[in-house]
């Protein structure tokens, strides 16, 4: 008896254990899931009330995660693409020049890179060292020198003033960098002796290797673009070019806060960021430990 | 395979090459000969934008570029234009920042440009809030203007058997609204007898121009407005007394605390019996109580009344390329009657007095006509001084210390020491100071 209840002990307190260790995940889970979905939750049910009046009403109680009639008219009247505040317009723009930001940032940086790590280029070391230094170097510093080339460039209000300054950036050159060294110099020396040019090689053989880190820098580059709210305010004026983190400002008037249509565009532009990442989860955690690794 | 993946990328790289060099071209062709610069609510670009067609229709040739700028950057924005030497033809201020536009030299007179007629229909409170006072000339203009009014359920106040200001004269005294916020605080189901939208936060303009008139009421101000000088102002003993007098109320519980929203007044079951604000308040109050919200006067807390005033105005810069056509598009906007229309729907209060006449919320009988009243008779401008964006910064830091029960004679002085430090800093923003 006594042995039994010995050898019967430990298997008990094990399965408690387990028990009590999983209904603790499970709550810590489940408390940060919340923290984490209930803001979006408000927002998605926000934007569904008829009117900006009734948010407010509700907004301090637990109404305000919940919504009786539910009714799309806020997100008809802001995905338009006329009238004063064409947000359908801003999502487009937004969508043009994240596209073509990461598109042409995932060539430069990586060709820099390139060229630093396996370039015949005198002071290569004093150059990446120079990068690095720049990367510390904050935005908003460089913000009245760079306005000042832009409007000088005639580039103001235009794409081109959102898409070219941003395409650079010290820490993405470095973070490839950090990728082509690490590359055995045979796969280069045999592109060499193949014949290849450098840029044959860095098209050819490195970039198609280069998948996690350059879609770490797509990653970063892209959500560094999408929520770029100070630049595009300085450099567009018009409806042209702006993209919708300026627009949805306009709602926050000097009187009132139109939540309603806020909340709505607000939805608009987090759509294509939480798509995007459902759609590529697996590549985000994977190049961001890749990353973490190599750095 | 990867050379067509590379050929696929140059593709779309020439695409987006050449996108941009479209836009380019494009934003050259839409260059504009008058320039205007705005922010607003969503309501208002729309107003804005059509009446800008409207003018271009009227006058052939003349195109209006609007830069539309939202509200809570536009400050950074005139910075960077004024930084990039691209200021607008004409553009919009906020009213109590003028001073300091026309001391930095980015606004001209517009008395010479806009209609007399319109100029005449300017109500008192329109006149200060665009004037400038060294050379008394009038440097910006604008179809409304702005107030706080302190708003009540009528079916509360009248059960409670609490008297209802019909008339600035009429105004509830100092002891009269202590009196109510006590009355108010004892009763079942009213958390607290008073809003004062504490929840506006530091980031806006709402506690000094909030605020402020309850410090002039009880007979001081945030700066001297002859000598300008905070020192012995700020810090005397009259403003402190006043502050620690709403300190008081926020220690008693009678305040909504910044924590709880801006919604009290009207959420289910009325947690906040009164609420002490803006004009623009009236819409969203009544929207949920209806024609039980009923409007009063702010109280005089003094000798005198006192009530805020100012808002968003329309000025011409020093760099306007044509003056006279800036001010033709000021005139022909302030004028137009569909523009007027659109604000009175919005129920704008009214800077112009034909534009009163014609809003029924604030015409004599209107819901909203004793906060028109109260503008004649007791609206004090913000300090009209170019550190007026260190006097606003140090004021709101202070009250709002102070209503976290910091100590209100300390608050005060070093509020006032800044606010002294920044004007001899830019020596005394002469000619300011040196002038009766």
């Amino acid at each position: 008896m006594s042995a039994i209840s010995e050898t019967r002990t430990p298997a008990r307190t094990a399965a408690i254990g387990w028990d009590v260790g999983a209904i603790v995940k499970f709550v810590a889970v489940t408390v940060i899931a919340l923290v984490v979905i209930s803001p979006l939750f408000l927002l998605v049910v926000a934007s569904l009330k008829p009117d900006r009046f009734q948010i407010l009403a509700d907004m301090g109680s637990f109404r305000a995660f919940w919504v009786s009639n539910p009714s799309l008219d806020n997100y008809r009247n802001v995905a338009t693409f006329s009238g004063a505040l064409p947000f359908g317009r801003y999502l487009l723009n937004s969508l043009v020049i994240l596209f073509c930001t990461v598109l042409g940032g995932i060539f430069i940086n990586s060709m820099a890179a390139f060229v630093l790590a396996w370039g015949r280029l005198p002071g290569r070391a004093i150059i990446l060292t120079a990068f690095i230094a720049l990367y510390i170097v904050p935005q908003e510093s460089i913000v009245l020198p760079l306005l000042t080339i832009v409007n000088k460039a005639g580039l103001s209000d235009t794409f081109a003033a959102q898409i070219l300054p941003w395409m650079a950036s010290p820490l993405y050159i470095f973070l490839i960098y950090q990728f082509f060294i690490q590359i055995p110099r045979d796969v280069y020396d045999a592109a060499t002796v193949d014949g290849a040019s450098p840029f044959r090689i860095y098209w050819s053989v490195f970039l198609p290797i280069s998948g996690p880190v350059l879609a770490t820098v797509a990653i970063l580059l892209g959500i560094e673009t999408w929520n770029q709210y100070l630049w595009p305010l300085m450099v567009t004026n018009t409806d042209n070019a702006r993209p919708i983190s300026v627009g949805i400002a306009s709602f926050f008037g000097h009187d009132s806060v139109y939540w309603n249509s806020a909340m709505a565009a607000s939805v608009m532009m987090m759509a294509p960021v939480l798509i995007f990442y459902l759609a590529f989860q697996r590549w985000f955690v994977s190049s961001f430990i890749s990353s973490a690794v190599k750095g | 395979m990867n050379t067509v993946l590379g050929k696929r990328l140059l593709s779309v790289l020439g695409t987006a090459a050449a996108l941009s060099v479209t836009s380019l071209g494009l934003s050259v062709a839409q260059a504009a000969e008058l320039k205007v610069m705005f922010q607003g609510d969503p309501y208002e670009v729309t107003i804005i934008t059509d009446v800008a067609k409207r003018f271009e229709a009227a006058n052939p040739g003349t195109t209006v570029q609007l830069i539309n700028t939202p509200h809570d950057a536009y400050n950074e924005k005139v910075g960077a234009a004024v930084s990039a030497g691209s200021l607008p033809d004409i553009m919009q201020l906020d009213a109590p920042f003028l001073a300091n536009y026309v001391w930095s030299g980015f606004l001209q007179p517009i008395g010479g440009v806009i209609d007399k007629p319109l100029l005449d229909d300017m109500t008192a409170s329109n006149i200060s809030q665009g004037t400038y006072p060294i050379d008394k000339q009038l440097y910006a203009i604008g179809l409304t203007d702005s107030t706080v009014a302190l708003y009540g359920s009528r079916k509360q106040l009248e059960a409670l058997n609490i008297r209802i200001p019909k008339s600035v004269d009429d105004a509830w005294t100092k002891d009269e609204f202590e009196t109510v916020l006590k009355t108010l605080a004892a009763q079942p189901g009213t958390k607290w007898p008073i809003d004062l939208f504490r929840s506006y936060g530091t980031k806006t303009e709402w506690i000094t121009y909030a605020y402020e008139p309850m410090l002039v009421s009880m007979g001081c101000d945030v700066i001297d407005r002859t000598s300008w000088k905070a020192t012995g102002t700020l810090d005397g003993a009259a403003c402190v007394a006043a502050a620690t007098e709403m300190q008081n109320w926020v220690k008693q519980g009678w305040v909504v605390p910044q924590s709880a929203g801006g919604n009290q007044f009207y959420a289910e079951g009325r947690p906040a019996a009164l609420a002490w604000g803006g004009h623009w308040f009236y819409a969203e109050a009544k929207a949920q109580m209806g024609d039980d919200v009923v409007v009063m006067p702010l109280p005089k807390f003094g000798e005198k009344g006192a009530s805020p005033n100012g808002t968003w105005i329309w000025a011409v810069t020093k760099t306007a390329s044509d003056p006279a056509e800036a001010g033709k598009f000021l005139s022909f906007m302030l004028q137009d009657p569909a523009y007027r229309e659109q604000y009175k729907e919005h129920a704008g209060f009214p800077g112009l007095k034909s534009f009163a006449a014609a809003s029924p919320l604030y015409a004599p009988g209107g819901a909203m006509a004793v906060a028109f009243e109260q503008a004649s008779k007791s609206a004090v401008p913000r300090p009209p001084h170019p550190a007026y964006p260190t006097i606003t910064l140090a004021f709101q830091n202070a009250m709002n210390n102070i209503f976290d029960g910091a100590d209100a004679q300390e608050e005060l002085s070093k509020a006032a020491k800044k606010i002294d430090a920044d004007i001899e800093d830019n020596d005394g923003y002469a000619p300011f100071g040196k002038v009766e």
